[in-house]
């Protein structure tokens, strides 16, 4: 089977391969894979205060679909809203990259892996506001 | 028709595989097209080669076999069907991540010796898990043979990755 220009394109010159820090408390972490394919895709996403994605990383091992949906998605994140980055879905990424019907899968697993840093973020985020919510609570009875 | 029909098996993960590569061998030879004239018949004699080559490839595998087994089942494991859609768990697919960051820096420096060391953890883990699925399969218990064959679909692919890895460095 043949691969699309842009799968390749990507493939061959992946965009933004690499790590954040996990521990940053502005880093969320999404870990997805596929047992259809044994694809790991790690996708890492720093995400300011205000709630816009400021950088992203993948590391993904898995077939040229897979490496491309990845790659271009850390692209197309950047400078989004995380609310606007929830909204991207799989076909979006299959249509830009021509997936054929069996590669679908790979696009499906990069739009996981978005919504997956995205609620890891969410959920440190919520972490870290609890004890200072607590601290306002106790403050206020002292 | 199962790969298992063509050989008047019922679906199993158990098979004797001497046996039926030589009942593979005897079928092969009875339906080679050379033997026919007619080109109708010689055909469905064509046909007929193709699947039992096909089948032998499947069933002689411990491991296409599991697979195989569990398709039969309903779970095409290789597919976009929900029952696939198996999540991993997460520290399985962290460990995953962290075994192939490790390959990958090791083929980066072409240490062969190490790479095999860690081919050989794999083949070990992938073992055990294929034996788990397959008592999953002879219990019917689709759910834990289709995560345990999640796994050893990982366990495969890292091991390709050293294979293709050896290929490199011989050629």
């Amino acid at each position: 089977m043949a691969y699309s220009e842009k799968v390749i394109e990507h493939f061959e010159n992946p965009g933004n391969v690499g790590t954040l820090d996990k521990n940053d408390p502005n880093v969320g972490t999404g870990l997805v894979g596929a047992p259809a394919c044994g694809d790991v895709m790690r996708l890492q996403l720093k995400i300011s205060d205000e709630g816009v994605i400021q950088d992203a990383k993948f590391k993904t091992f898995g077939c040229g679909s897979a490496i491309a949906s990845s790659s271009l998605v850390t692209e197309w994140v950047k400078g989004k809203s995380m609310e606007d980055a929830m909204k991207i879905t799989n076909k979006e990424i299959a249509q830009e990259l021509s997936l054929p019907p069996v590669k679908i899968h790979c696009s499906v697993l990069a739009e996981d892996a978005i919504k997956a840093a995205i609620e890891d973020f969410r959920a440190k985020r919520a972490a870290r506001r609890a004890p200072e919510a607590a601290a306002t609570e106790a403050a206020k009875e002292a | 028709m199962t790969h298992f029909d063509l050989f008047s098996l019922a679906p199993s993960v158990d098979l004797d595989v001497a046996a039926l590569e030589a009942q593979h061998r005897k079928l092969a030879m009875e339906s080679h097209p050379d033997r026919v004239a007619d080109p109708h018949a010689r055909r469905l004699a064509a046909e007929r080669s193709a699947a039992l080559n096909d089948a032998i490839k499947v069933l002689k595998d411990p491991v296409r076999r599991a697979f195989y087994v569990l398709e039969l089942k309903g779970v095409k494991l290789d597919s976009d069907q929900a029952a696939a859609k198996v999540k991993m768990p997460m520290d399985f697919l962290e460990e995953i991540m962290e075994q192939r960051e490790q390959l990958e820096a090791v083929k980066a420096r072409r240490n062969l010796e190490e790479a095999h060391a860690m081919a050989a953890k794999m083949h070990a883990l992938r073992d055990e898990t294929l034996a788990r699925a397959r008592d999953a399969l002879r219990k019917d218990d689709v759910p834990t043979a289709t995560t345990a064959l999640g796994r050893v679909r990982y366990y495969t692919r890292f091991l390709e990755e050293v294979d293709a890895f050896e290929e490199e460095l011989a050629s």
